[in-house]
């Protein structure tokens, strides 16, 4: 299991005592229903795009907004990339992101529209169909969180940018960043298309999601 | 000619489901969300409306919510992202005749339009 233990002064900082009401077993059901979700959501994806999606375990992590965009720099080597944002609100709140390098959401428009952007700027055409295409991938997953949990979400409008990752995670308030954060990885290899469907839960409802998990499970 | 009403702000979903329908020889008009919507049934009634839920302005519930008080019984279906079980239902609570979720398959969505049109 990978979830990372955050150290006890980071927690002593914000006055947290989350770890230790998460359990293994609560941290094995939220990686489940996740993996549930990541799942129909790659089916989807590939329903669009006609090539197999490979999955990565998704791991559950407490990060602060400087981890997370460490990790994500590492991750794509690069400190630009394109994000589609959901949030949501309801007995839970968040929000969603997918997350990829611009080269690989330049390639999934072109596939999906069958047209050659050729060009790297963003013009209408590549903005609205990576916003759908992200508003399909992240509603499989928070709809079916939903769905399990028997909890109602509601949506904003999803959001699409092409920014570095200080500016794209920015907006988040540094009380509710502190959170718990899901991570899953998928690649579609034929078309060198890599991307992160990251949630982050705010703190505030965390508890509910427990409780509703404990409801269910 | 029979004429359908395609309601969303993703032009991608728009092209998607007019290819699908084009298939059928439906004539095919769009609107980028509820208000669009609304402002074209007043002029010209559409046998059918297929519509997001979510969208800017106005969204596919307060559109459909909109129809029936106005008592315009157009038959709708919902094509969504959303799979939630909650929206599901309240989107026959306001008088959809079918719910699909996106991406729409084009069987799918060609046999519910037809079965639209058979009642």
């Amino acid at each position: 299991m990978s979830y990372a233990r955050p150290s006890d002064k980071f927690l002593a900082s914000r006055g947290i005592s989350l770890v230790k009401q998460l359990t293994e077993d609560q941290i094995d059901a939220i990686k489940e229903l996740i993996n549930i979700g990541v799942g129909r959501a790659a089916s989807l994806l590939n329903e669009m795009v006609g090539f197999p999606i490979c999955l990565e375990i998704p791991f559950i992590q407490v990060f602060t907004v400087e981890d997370l965009q460490q990790e994500l720099i590492a991750r794509f080597n690069s400190n630009y990339l394109a994000t589609v944002r959901l949030e949501f609100s309801g007995s839970i709140n968040g929000s969603a992101e997918l997350v990829f390098p611009t080269e690989s959401a330049s390639t999934l428009v072109s596939i999906l529209t069958g047209e050659d952007l050729g060009s790297p700027d963003l013009d209408a055409v590549k903005i609205g169909t990576l916003t759908e295409v992200g508003n399909i991938v992240i509603n499989g997953v928070i709809g079916s969180l939903g769905n399990l949990l028997k909890q109602r979400m509601n949506y904003l409008i999803p959001t699409y940018t092409e920014d570095t990752v200080e500016n794209l995670f920015a907006a988040v308030e540094p009380d509710d960043s502190t959170i718990v954060l899901a991570q899953a990885s998928f690649t579609i290899e034929q078309l060198q298309v890599i991307g992160d469907l990251i949630f982050i839960f705010e703190l505030q409802t965390f508890d509910q999601l427990i409780a509703a998990i404990e409801e269910v499970a | 000619m029979i004429s359908v009403l395609i309601v969303d702000d993703a032009a991608f979903s728009r092209r998607m489901i007019r290819k699908f329908l084009q298939a059928d020889g439906y004539e095919i008009w769009e609107a980028t969300n509820g208000k669009e919507a609304l402002s074209i049934v007043r002029d010209r009634t559409p046998d059918c409306l297929v519509t997001d839920i979510l969208m800017p302005d106005m969204n596919g519930f307060e559109l459909l919510q909109t129809l029936k008080e106005q008592g315009l019984a157009i038959p709708t279906i919902i094509i969504s992202a959303d799979i939630q079980e909650s929206s599901r239902q309240r989107g026959y609570n306001l008088g959809a005749a079918a719910f699909i979720n996106k991406p729409p398959k084009e069987d799918e969505l060609r046999q519910t339009v037809r079965q639209v049109f058979s009642f």
